[in-house]
Order: C-alpha cells, then sequence, then structure tokens
C-alpha cells in the first residue's frame, strides 16, 4: 500500500500506522523500514524505531516523505510492548519484581 | 494551516493561541500545551546562553 | 450552529477522535525530541550532507534544531542551529 500526500493526510489516517512496520521513502533515493511510533501532527515527521543491540530511532521529516508503505500490519505483544515504553523513563527498581 | 489567519479583534494572543490548542487538541490541549512549553523554553534558553549559529550559513534546501 | 443536534453529534464526535488522535500522535513525537536531548545523532541532510551532532533542543514548530559540537565536513562548529527543512532524516539510539 502506498500513499501519497504525507504531510496532507491529517491524525486520523496517521493514526493507522501506528505500530505497524512501515518502509518509508524519502528524498534523495532514502529508504528506511521500522516500527512506526509516532508521525509528528504539526510537521508530518515520522519516527521510526527498531530493535537491534540497541533501540534505533530514526525520524524522517514530514517534507521528505514520498511514499510510506506498511509491511507488516500488527506488532506481537513483545514488540507493542518494546514499542510503548521506548521514550517512557525506565519503571523505578522497586516496581521491579 | 489548520490556524486561522483572521484574528478577532479585542483578543488577547495567550487566550487565541488557548482557544487555537483547544480545537486541536480537546481535553489534551493543556497537556501539550504544557510540554510544548517546557521544551521551547528550554529551546530558548540554550539559544540565548549559547549563541548558536546557522549551519550551513546559506540553507541547503528552500 | 444552525445544523441538526443528530449531524452536529456526529460532527462533534468525529472532531474528538481527531483531537484524540492528534493529542496522541504530538506527545509521541514531543517524547521522542525529549528523549533526544544530550544524545549523539547523525543527521542525514539535503545535497549528500552528513553530520553528526549532540542535541541540545527543537522549537516546537520543528523548524529549528539547536545543537553542540557539530562535526561538518570542514570542522567542527561548537555552538550551530540546524534548519529542519535541511534535514531528509535523523537517527540515534536510545
Amino acid at each position: 500500500m502506498m500513499q501519497c500526500g504525507w504531510p496532507l493526510m491529517g491524525p486520523l489516517r496517521w493514526l493507522h500506522y501506528l505500530n505497524k512496520e512501515v518502509k518509508v521513502r524519502a528524498g534523495k533515493g532514502e529508504e528506511h523500514r521500522g516500527w512506526l511510533l509516532s508521525v509528528d501532527p504539526v510537521s508530518a515527521s515520522v519516527v521510526l524505531v527498531s530493535f537491534g543491540e540497541a533501540v534505533a530511532v530514526r525520524v524522517v521529516m514530514g517534507h521528505a516523505v514520498e511514499a510510506v508503505e506498511v509491511l507488516r500490519a500488527a506488532a506481537d505483544d513483545e514488540t507493542a510492548k518494546r514499542l510503548r515504553s521506548v521514550f517512557l523513563p525506565p519503571p523505578s527498581p522497586c516496581l521491579d519484581p | 494551516s489548520l490556524r486561522s489567519s483572521v484574528a478577532p479583534p479585542l483578543e488577547r494572543p495567550g487566550e487565541r493561541r488557548t482557544a487555537e490548542m483547544k480545537k486541536l487538541y480537546g481535553g489534551d490541549a493543556a497537556k501539550i500545551m504544557a510540554m510544548e512549553a517546557a521544551m521551547q523554553l528550554n529551546f530558548e534558553r540554550n539559544c540565548d546562553l549559547k549563541q548558536p549559529k546557522y549551519w550551513p550559513v546559506i540553507p541547503l534546501k528552500l | 450552529s444552525i445544523s441538526s443536534s443528530a449531524a452536529s453529534d456526529t460532527n462533534s464526535e468525529q472532531l474528538q477522535k481527531e483531537q484524540d488522535a492528534r493529542s496522541v500522535l504530538r506527545e509521541g513525537f514531543l517524547r521522542c525530541l525529549l528523549s533526544m536531548t544530550n544524545k549523539k545523532v547523525q543527521f542525514q541532510m539535503y545535497e549528500n550532507v552528513k553530520v553528526e551532532a549532540t542535541f541540545g533542543a527543537s522549537d516546537i514548530d520543528v523548524l529549528n534544531f539547536q545543537v553542540s559540537d557539530l562535526h561538518t565536513p570542514i570542522g567542527v562548529q561548537k555552538e550551530a542551529l540546524i534548519r529542519c527543512q535541511d534535514v531528509i532524516s535523523f537517527t540515534f539510539d536510545v
């Protein structure tokens, strides 16, 4: 599924891409894959997260986005949980089991 | 643009901004405004303190 | 408004959905920017320019990034502002 006019799509349509694995094509032949964590409603910038040895974040500026393609429609429970915690402060030690 | 360019008369800028944010973010407007205010303050304080210059001097893209 | 109550109910429901979506998305993005504070960030810019810098802060309109120790192709600039319009994408490790 390809999308054009990304910056004009609006919050409800951007929300459909949340927590999905996507491929973003951007200016000058860049291509980035990752789990879509958010889309800034002000700049249409896309936040992608990928889990490797480290948690890597890639933000593609809204003005540079050419196409967003969904690769995997749903994150498994483990990935969804990791996605929710990426930008949250680590849990306080006393709450750990 | 989502923001109206026609300002009604006799309205203070703060009120107008609050009304616009309320229209955009509904019940979460106060929370978003607080986060944005903290971020903007940080940006402005750093710029005052460090006096950064644009790099590159000439924009790469216009 | 002079629209019928049914229509305005639908409209206000739609509006609220949109506001909720916008709030969730904006908060997620602001948290992302906040988490970048003092992190090393690699910027991919137009004209095939790649630079690395320590992130300071962004303005809320996402027009400028304030950074330190910017490694440019011709040397290090201690304090700099990067125009977001010049940037294609940027990356950092959490």
